[in-house]
């Protein structure tokens, strides 16, 4: 019988891995782009993995997490960092009181259960990863744990989706090819004006017309990408500076302190992001 | 102590600091006995502030210097220090510049600079807003306009010019706001169709400077307020706060507002104005608002003529890539899309805003939508801000290789050709950040790449036998480093079981302790990914031990780093003012520790001033192509950048401070290294409170150098 395991609850496996597994049962707010819940679907129904791209903040999580409803899969989310090894997601033993005793790590117990498993920015993980994604990835479908000698069959339910940001232009973040050529890749950008105001608004409850503007103010720090900032307001900053607006903060603060400070450090930037945001209001 | 005898006191420490200073310099002045007295009135940071200057401005001329100190007391009567400062060194330019009698001019009209000064206060200079509003503008969107700074303001649709000072209203801030509408109102000529390249024709056409040009811009004003206050409401009402003069101007634009009030409609374009203007023919015209600035529709079409062609060329060229690039796609994949060149065909979609301009949404190639970077998105959208739509014959794919050629658009550099340096090495400009104005000189430093001559190896052989244990030990630590980093041990989880925390916990366990579960070695594979740009003074200051001190240390340093796997390339740096800046390869990423290599590190020698700021840039660049986690930029160095004219003194360090910081914006952590013993004045200021290190002595450079190197990395 499969072994169980609440990543949450669970403070002894203090493996850093982030990792946290849950069946969604109220349906998320996700606004779709266009295609993509098809397509996803349809990797899903034909076993293939799949690679979201895109900047952070435009929606991957969400979607993720939206289709882990619509198709009925607990989701495992793993956000992977540069310490993530391959142990960490197949599991290892652990010592307690003079036993030992496996544990499962995030990847193992998703393969076991069929969930979806979603490793978050998988650039960031050691490059020891790949031993155990490659398998995964291919017709092969197997999960192997050399620990314990197995070799996991993977159930047809289980998926791997993986994100990943190509906007940073390290060269020691890229995908490597053997990784990216095994996935079907999504991609990903910040919504169109239209969608992204009914997102603002849905996501804080502001008005049409505040969200309208907030959209616009984000378009307008956008365009500073190359010139001063690395990456303009994600949607997900426009849905924090409108929380707050609905809780009463001006909107030019709001802007301010949810998106300037988020975004920039340089104090002539952020005046600039300060005056444009009081022109938009 | 009572008061006089405290005074008294002053005064002979001033005198004795004065004569210190240079006895010559006292000997020129006339009443030396009431300097001594003014000086011994100020403040002793005031004082020793003094005594710098002079000191300084006697290396360049000591009568200088004599006139600087006369009136320096006086000064500090009317101004702040940094205002002192700029009068400093607004005199030792000209001196450089212009000679010592403009120089002593400066210093003896003291009071013609205060007053300057003072009008500075209330009014607003252009380089004190220039950064921001160059964001702002950016951010605003459309085409990336440049800011400039001339006399009238105006926009010629590739730059916003704006005048050096704004003083037309009685505070700094009122000003620097005037400043922004200018702007404002700039960009939106631009982004609302004003310059759009058939209504100027017609414009120019039909209309009279003196006559009719006054009521067609009254006109454009009108729909470009309706168009600002329609997308930008709060930026409209700011401008609304300071358009009028008075009242009375309020009223008459009002007035006027409301008989062109079909122009303030969303669809109104520069076209509907021009068709109105033969109904205000003969009537009273209000006053321009503050902000309006100028109409130069010659400036325009001169900027035009060149762009619309340039840029028809530089489209059709990134089709014709675009297209080979697709059509190898389809060629791996036979079954889609129609194949042969007659078919193949782009086209691009817009969506209409406001004041009738078009905005590009995609471009298609036989109807579907294909990628497009942010480079042809922008090159689009300018040609869509020129003429309203991108005509057929502008999505023709032209062939491969035709381009336009570039004209010579980097005017205001280093006036030499650009390309070929007198030995034929690439030339790159860099900017220099001019602290006084707040700005870039752009294109301003000519750079080159240069080799160092071969020296003698025997130098790197009597180095190692000079320093035997020394480099023994060295290597020792940086291979204790290097294990320690790779396997972490007493870790939870882990590759390996660790012995000796196994053993413990078999101890612990036979007394009935409790265990550790803490029992593994975790190895962190490759866990170092450093990439060290050593940027050496090469300036002639260095001559002798210091020279020779930062080529032992080089030599030991270059084991040691490779012992490491560190990746790591070795540059000197000097020049001679900003047309001849130069670095030297000592080292680069991509060699090894060779005996050429050690050959150059031996052939280093002294060569000019130090421009800091541009090799900052340039190997900052270097290193900031090299994949590698961590970054480090180390200068060695023995003193403050300096160099021939205006870099000496606060000008050159602000230019490093810049440079500096802009590399830190990539990713890059500076540090220093230098033996100058007065570094703590200025290179906090440069590099931050503890990004770097003053080795007291020169000869214990090579000794500190690795320990050093260890502590930035682990
Ligand atoms: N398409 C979308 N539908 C609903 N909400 C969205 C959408 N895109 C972005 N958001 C909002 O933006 C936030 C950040 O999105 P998220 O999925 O966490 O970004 P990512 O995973 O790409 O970094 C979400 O919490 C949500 O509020
Ligand atoms: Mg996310």
């Amino acid at each position: 019988m499969p072994f169980t395991h609440n990543f949450e609850k669970d403070h002894s496996l203090n493996t850093a891995s982030d990792a946290a597994e849950r069946m969604i049962e109220d349906e998320p707010y996700y606004e779709p782009a266009g295609g993509e819940i098809e397509v996803f679907t349809a990797a899903y129904r034909n076993q293939l993995p799949v690679l979201l791209k895109g900047p952070t903040g435009c929606g991957k999580t969400r979607f993720i997490h939206y289709m882990s409803w619509v198709l009925h899969r607990p989701l495992v989310t793993v956000a992977c960092h540069d310490d993530l090894t391959a142990a960490d997601l197949v599991g290892r033993y652990l010592v307690r009181g003079g036993e030992t005793q496996w544990l499962d790590g995030p990847l193992t117990h998703a393969v076991r259960t069929g969930a979806i498993c979603y490793l978050d920015e998988i650039v960031e993980a050691r490059k020891d990863t790949s031993v155990v994604i490659h398998p995964l990835c291919d017709d092969r479908r197997i999960l192997p744990i050399d620990k314990l000698g197995q070799l996991l069959r993977v159930p047809a339910e289980f998926c791997l989706v993986v994100s990943y940001n190509p906007g940073y232009q390290s060269v020691l973040k890229d995908l490597k090819q053997s990784t990216r050529q095994r996935f079907v890749a999504l991609e990903f950008n910040y919504p169109d004006t239209e969608h992204e105001q009914k997102i603002v608004a849905t996501e804080s409850g502001v008005e049409a017309e505040t969200a309208r503007r907030l959209v616009k103010f984000g378009i307008h720090t956008r365009n500073l990408k190359g010139s001063g900032l690395d990456e303009g307001a994600s949607t997900r900053l426009l849905v924090n500076a409108a929380k707050l607006i609905t809780n009463g903060i001006a909107p030019p603060l709001a802007c301010d302190t949810a998106v300037g400070h988020a975004l920039t450090d340089d104090p002539e930037i952020l005046h600039a992001i300060h005056e444009l945001a009081a022109a938009v209001f | 102590m009572d008061g006089a005898r405290q005074n008294l006191f002053n005064l002979i420490r001033v005198q004795k600091d004065l004569e210190k200073i240079s006895g010559q310099i006292l000997a020129r002045l006339p009443r030396a006995g009431d300097l001594v007295a003014d000086i011994a009135d100020l403040e002793r940071d005031t004082q020793d502030f003094i005594y710098h200057w002079t000191e300084v401005i006697a290396l360049s001329n000591e009568e200088l210097a004599a006139h600087f100190i006369a009136k320096a007391p006086l000064a500090f009567r009317f101004l702040e220090e940094a205002a002192v400062e700029g009068w400093i060194i607004k005199a030792m330019d000209a001196f450089d510049n212009r000679g010592l009698g403009f120089a002593i001019e400066i210093f003896d009209d003291l009071q013609g600079y205060v007053d300057a000064h003072q009008q500075h206060q209330t009014g607003c200079r252009f380089d004190q807003v220039a950064g921001l509003l160059r964001y702002l503008v950016r951010g605003l969107g459309g085409r990336a306009l440049q800011l400039a700074c001339e006399p009238m303001a105006y926009t010629d649709t590739e730059r916003i010019c704006l005048p050096p000072t704004l003083g037309a209203f009685p505070e700094r801030d009122e000003n620097a706001r005037l400043y922004k509408c200018t702007a404002a109102f700039l960009w939106a000529q631009n982004r609302y169709g004003t310059w759009r390249y058939r209504v100027l024709e017609q414009a120019i056409r039909q209309l009279d400077a003196a006559t009719t040009w006054p009521i067609y811009q009254r006109l454009e004003t009108v729909r470009l307020t309706a168009c600002i206050s329609r997308d930008l409401p709060g930026l409209a009402r700011e401008m609304a706060t300071i358009a009028h003069a008075d009242e009375a101007a309020r009223e008459s634009w009002e007035r006027f507002t409301a008989q062109a009030f079909d122009l303030c409609a969303i669809d109104a374009g520069a076209e509907h104005c021009l068709q109105r203007v033969v109904d205000f023919i003969g009537k009273p015209l209000p006053p321009p608002l503050q902000y309006q600035g100028e109409m130069l529709p010659a400036k325009v079409r001169e900027v035009l003529f060149k762009r619309v062609p340039r840029e028809k060329a530089a489209l059709q060229q990134a089709l014709a890539s675009l297209q080979q690039e697709l059509g190898n796609e389809q060629s791996q994949d036979p079954e889609s899309g129609p194949t042969g060149d007659a078919a193949n065909r782009f086209s691009i979609s817009t969506t209409e805003s406001p004041g009738g301009a078009a905005d590009f949404e995609s471009l298609e190639f036989n109807d579907r939508a294909v990628p497009t970077g942010p480079e042809l998105e922008a090159l689009l959208a300018s040609i869509l801000q020129d003429l309203g739509e991108v005509e057929d014959d502008y999505l023709n794919a032209g062939t491969l290789g035709d381009s336009y050629p570039a004209s010579a658009e980097l005017g205001q550099g280093p006036g030499m050709e650009l390309g070929e340096f007198d030995h034929g090495s690439r030339v790159e400009l860099y900017p220099e950040w001019d602290y006084t104005r707040q700005r870039f000189r752009e294109a301003f430093c000519a750079l080159t790449e240069q080799d160092v001559p071969f020296g003698n190896e025997d130098f790197v052989v009597q180095t190692r036998a000079k320093y035997q244990g020394l480099s023994k030990s060295i290597q020792r630590v940086f291979e204790a480093i290097l294990s320690e980093a790779q396997r972490q041990k007493k870790q939870a989880h882990g590759d390996e079981l660790d012995l000796d925390a196994l053993v413990e916990a078999h101890v612990d366990r036979l007394q009935g302790r409790e265990m550790s579960d803490r029992l593994y070695t975790h190895f962190r594979k490759s866990g170092r990914s450093v990439a060290v740009m050593f940027m050496v003074d090469m300036s002639g200051s260095t001559k002798g031990w210091v020279n020779e001190a930062e080529r032992e240390s080089l030599v030991l340093l270059c084991e040691a780093v490779a012992t490491l796997g560190d990746q790591y390339a070795i540059y000197g740096f000097s020049g001679r003012t900003n047309k001849r800046c130069e670095v030297y390869r000592i080292k680069t990423f991509d060699e090894g520790y060779s005996s050429n290599v050690r050959r150059r590190i031996s052939g280093m020698a002294p060569k000019a001033y130090t421009r800091m700021g541009v090799a900052i840039r340039h190997l900052g660049k270097l290193l900031s192509a090299v994949p590698a986690r961590t970054k480090l930029l180390i200068t060695l160095s023995d003193g403050k950048p300096e160099d021939y004219g205006s870099y000496r003194g606060r000008y050159g360090i602000e230019d490093t401070r810049h440079a500096l910081l802009e590399v830190k914006r990539s990713g890059i952590h500076p540090f220093c290294i230098t033996i100058d013993k007065e570094a703590q004045s200025y290179l906090p200021h440069m590099y931050g409170a503890s990004n770097f290190t003053v080795v007291d002595e020169v000869h214990k450079l090579p000794y500190k150098i690795a320990d050093i190197y260890r502590r930035l990395t682990t």
